[in-house]
């Protein structure tokens, strides 16, 4: 979506640039400000701006002799050296290549991030609807327990191996000890076959995290227990 | 002797929202260290592990020094070209900012940073630059991608880490003080913050990235600190590495490695030994080092406010450096009704700033916490951000960048300077020669008056801005709010100087028509006043501004500001925004810089009270099913175990989490224990071998827990759990165990004596 309106945007412009000047994007320059002449002669027709100089040169000679002279030799008539001290001269550096790299990786790391959060709220939800209702014993995690005594008795149902899960204990106030282990509980047959994909534990991180997410913005969002 | 009892998985390991015990984890880490000492001379291998454990602080803190930088190097780049891009875009070259894109153009006019490379929105679509449709066009351009930075900030935070909100430093205070909060150092939280701060930025809303990029660092510092065990599995020596990670943070955000450091001391760590000082002097210095290195501004320094004049100050300037600095405090006196002060300070029309602006963000913030309106903070994001964009457009001075409005107002006026606000009647000679004083043109007058109209804009939606739930800081704000004060101040004492130059005041350095008074050095001493008010901080600000600013001649002034505030704000008492925070969210901070003056006794804050009972644990005489059933029907982090419940003479302490990991290994690995097991405290072999085998679970026992008698006195107490980091302590009488002193009773007891609610205390 982001993309689209810059590439759509940089079409308008290159539509609208009937000649294109020669462009400089160097490193190095040197910047020069001096004031108007009106300061200097009274009988010139310049305006009264303050100019502004910019001429890559090294930096040794970026002073008066070497950046601004050359340039208003025509315009000075001789009053050259009177312009000079008014004038104030700056060698700087920079590097465009820094920039670009740098503008380039966040712009990925934006659209990345764009595109997963559309991914997670459009396209998540229908696909776990589908896998779900494969499963015959489901546990909703959102479901607040108020005893541990049903968490034990699912808690032996649940497989060995790599998929090895623990019920997490919630309890309704902060003076619990709170598990994030993951809690996915289900049947044994669908669990074997699925059991040493790594898709699955992929899945399951996965899982976890949207967990901790979810627990998180219950207590910002929610709850206003932190971060007000 | 071994390494940590490991054969028990997640013992030593806290829950989430707990707090730490700082002596078992510095005695852990001791142990580990002499473990590793005496194997040193066993092999080639063991020497080196010794040697690599000897300097994995020192690697580690670099490598957190190296990462700051780049991200913050990031960060910065990111933001100034994301900002630029509300006026236009380099067609050529997309990825350069407007200063970027003119930087090496060789025309010769000077249209304020404009010039034919670059294309303002207007400008692509009507191809002009002026004009009323123009005007329209820039203000919608602006408007829409404002929105669309805050819309993008508000939703990669709801969605991917909830936790990069807000500033992050009382939390960051809270976890430094021994409080665990799992995944608010996380990678997501980092790479959420850092996209979001960018965003925020660009959005022209009225935060700033200093406090995220503290938030940022410590993120960086977690991480890395896992990769050396030393620190990853131990978590009062991570502090160590937090703290230093900090100071890195305010060091690449100002600019100031010194100031990191201070600041690390003075307002994020709790406990600062002096390997932390050298720790986080180095990790600073490093980031401040990559940060320039990167040179994301192209001008060699890593300050955005970098000031070059050196202009002598008169001593009589000290009086209204010294009123900034009341006026940046001062306030308090109509909130607390404080008789005489109230009334001259009521009549004071900028006696508002800091106080106000802490009192009236809290205000804000808790009536977001418990209204409607903290149901809907996307929307409630999108509408601040439109409201911001819509009045900062038309005024010039809050169109801009913050940033570049401070180093405006930091400057002095010279030949490069065009901003209306220097529209002097003034004819520039010699650019080496000194400033004549002149009086104010028109420009001036209309600028003053913008700047007003802007200092009361900026801080009505700073107020409004703070908390919010994308990431946001208020270092920025706060100095710009300062500065315009500052410079509206400076530029009237600046023109009594020239209309009045016989004065007293100003006899000697002002009659001879140089310019004297600048104004400039007001806006940077406001600056200060404002900040040192809002946040509290001394020494650290004083050395942050100065390193800000290059101006070393200026300690002085800016030192006589921080003290003026820091005596007004003392007097009257009240915190600064960050512990204001911690109070609102009542996160169990305990601080250490209030006293406790009360003459209560610890027998008056134990726990249990006088109608319940201790629940205990002994030492062999408690079966699986007790324990379980003891467990589960009270609600305690710990139980002190004693020899039996006759004579309950104390043996030690047993915390909850590590007796639920015991039992359940128990249940699991070890065979014939069932419910009837007796549960063995102590290491004699029971006489009895009937029944099923006991459980022995000495090794998660501490045998050594702190008590003192019910006679202490609080003071002694509270001063116990400041300077130990304790969690909780045993109280006795004769030598017998009679209660349990806990971190949060401590905090209630506290806030009750402070004639506060003590219920706001929450977590554990």
């Amino acid at each position: 979506m982001y993309r689209k309106l810059l590439y759509s945007i940089s079409l308008l412009i290159i539509f609208h640039i009937a000649s294109t000047q020669s462009q400089s994007y160097e490193d190095k320059r040197c910047k020069c400000i001096c004031p108007s002449f009106k300061t200097v002669d009274n009988t010139t027709q310049e305006g009264t701006d303050r100019m502004l100089i910019i001429d890559n040169v090294p930096p040794n000679k970026c002073n008066c002799d070497g950046v601004i002279l050359p340039r208003i030799a025509g315009k000075i008539k001789g009053k050259g050296q009177e312009i000079c001290p008014r004038c104030d001269c700056k060698y700087e550096n920079r590097n465009t290549t820094i920039i670009k790299v740098v503008v380039i990786i966040v712009i990925w790391i934006i659209s990345l991030l764009v595109i997963y959060m559309l991914f997670l709220m459009c396209l998540d939800p229908l696909l776990n609807k589908r896998v779900k209702a494969n499963y015959q014993e489901h546990t909703n995690e959102d479901v607040i327990i108020a005893s541990d005594s049903i968490s034990s008795k699912h808690a032996t149902t649940s497989i060995n191996g790599p998929s090895r899960h623990f019920r997490d204990s919630y309890r309704n106030k902060f003076s619990g000890s709170f598990d994030d282990t993951a809690v996915t509980v289900s049947n044994g047959q669908d669990m074997h076959v699925r059991e040493n994909n790594v898709l699955n534990r992929v899945g399951h991180q996965q899982d976890k995290w949207k967990r901790q997410v979810r627990e998180q913005r219950r207590n910002i969002y929610d709850r206003h227990t932190m971060l007000n | 002797m071994t390494d940590t009892s490991d054969d028990i998985p997640g013992i030593g390991q806290y829950d989430d929202f707990h707090t730490i015990d700082w002596q078992r984890d510095i005695a852990r880490d001791r142990m580990r260290h002499r473990y590793i000492v005496k194997k040193r001379q066993d092999s080639f291998w063991d020497l080196l592990k010794g040697a690599h454990d000897a300097w994995s602080g020192w690697v580690c803190v670099l490598l957190v020094g190296l990462f700051t930088g780049c991200v913050a190097g990031v960060i910065d780049i990111g933001a100034s070209w994301m900002t630029d891009l509300k006026f236009g875009i380099c067609p050529q070259a997309f990825w350069l900012n407007r200063e970027q894109c003119c930087w090496s153009s060789n025309e010769t006019s000077f249209d304020s940073g404009n010039c034919s490379q670059w294309y303002a929105w207007s400008e692509i679509f009507t191809s002009s630059r002026e004009g009323f449709g123009a005007y329209v066009i820039s203000y919608f351009f602006y408007i829409m991608w404002a929105m669309l930075f805050a819309l993008l900030a508000a939703s990669l935070v709801r969605m991917f880490a909830p936790y990069a909100c807000g500033s992050g430093i009382p939390e960051i205070k809270t976890i430094l003080s021994g409080f665990i909060i799992r995944s608010y150092l996380g990678k997501w939280t980092l790479i959420i913050k850092s996209v979001g701060i960018m965003l925020s930025v660009s959005a022209g809303l009225s935060l700033g990235k200093e406090g995220p990029m503290v938030h940022i660092a410590s993120c960086i510092g977690n991480i890395l600190s896992y990769l050396f065990p030393k620190y990853g599995r131990n978590e009062a020596k991570k502090r160590e590495i937090l703290s230093a990670a900090a100071a890195a943070g305010v060091s690449v955000a100002f600019g100031a490695p010194i100031g990191g450091v201070l600041f690390s001391l003075e307002e994020v760590s709790y406990y600062f030994p002096l390997k932390t000082l050298w720790r986080s002097f180095f990790c600073a210095l490093i980031a401040a080092f990559i940060l320039r290195s990167i040179n994301p501004f192209g001008n060699e320094h890593s300050v955005l406010f970098y000031v070059e004049y050196n202009k002598p100050w008169i001593f009589f300037e000290l009086v209204p450096f010294i009123g900034l600095g009341i006026i940046g405090v001062s306030g308090t006196g109509l909130f607390r009704g404080k008789g005489l002060l109230n009334k001259c300070v009521y009549f004071h029309p900028q006696g508002f700033i800091a106080t106000f602006f802490i009192k009236a963000n809290l205000w804000w913030c808790r009536f977001r916490k418990y209204s409607k309106l903290g149901q809907y903070p996307v929307t409630e994001v999108l509408i601040v951000t439109f409201i911001t964009a819509v009045i900062a457009y038309p005024n010039p001075y809050t169109r801009m960048n913050t940033s570049e409005l401070i180093y405006l107002l930091f400057s002095q006026c010279g030949i490069s300077n065009q901003d209306p606000l220097c529209d002097y009647n003034r004819n520039f000679t010699d650019v080496n020669s000194a400033i004549e004083i002149a009086a104010a043109g028109p420009g001036v007058h209309k600028a003053v008056w913008l700047l007003i109209l802007a200092l009361a804009m900026k801080l009505v939606m700073t107020i409004f801005t703070f908390g919010m739930k994308v990431p946001c800081g208020l270092f920025i704000p706060s100095l710009a709010l300062g500065a315009i004060t500052g410079r509206v101040v400076g530029i009237g004492m600046e023109q009594l100087a020239y209309n009045y130059p016989k004065i007293w005041i100003f006899s000697g350095e002002c009659s001879t028509g140089d310019d004297c008074i600048t104004p400039g050095l007001y806006a940077m001493v406001g600056a200060a006043a404002v900040l040192g008010g809002v946040t509290r901080m001394t020494v650290s600000l004083v050395v942050i501004m100065f390193e800000l600013t290059g101006g070393v001649r200026y300690i002085v002034p800016l030192m006589a500001a921080a003290m003026a505030s820091k005596w007004v704000g003392d007097a009257l008492g009240r915190q600064g925004i960050y512990d204001a925070h911690i109070a609102l969210n009542g996160y169990p901070f305990l601080d250490s810089k209030d006293e406790f003056q009360h003459t209560t006794l610890a027998a008056d804050v134990m726990q249990p009270k006088r109608n319940e009972t201790l629940a205990v644990i002994t030492q062999d005489s408690m079966t699986v099913d007790d324990i379980e059933t003891l467990l589960k029907e009270t609600e305690h982090n710990g139980y002190p175990v004693v020899v039996s419940k006759e004579n309950q003479y104390l043996v030690g302490f047993v915390l909850r989490r590590d007796l639920n990991l015991a039992l359940a290994n128990a249940r699991r690995i070890i065979d014939g224990i069932t419910g009837q097991s007796l549960v063995i405290f102590t290491s004699a072999q029971p006489v009895q071998n009937l029944g099923p085998s006991p459980l022995k679970l000495k090794k998660i026992l501490d045998m050594a827990p702190i008590t003192v008698t019910d006679q202490t006195p609080m003071e002694t107490v509270v001063d116990m759990f400041r300077k130990l980091g304790l969690r909780q302590t045993l109280v006795t009488h004769n030598g017998r165990l009679l209660g349990v002193i806990t971190k949060k009773d401590v905090l209630r007891h506290v806030k009750q004596m402070d004639n506060e609610d003590p219920n706001t205390v929450l977590f554990n």
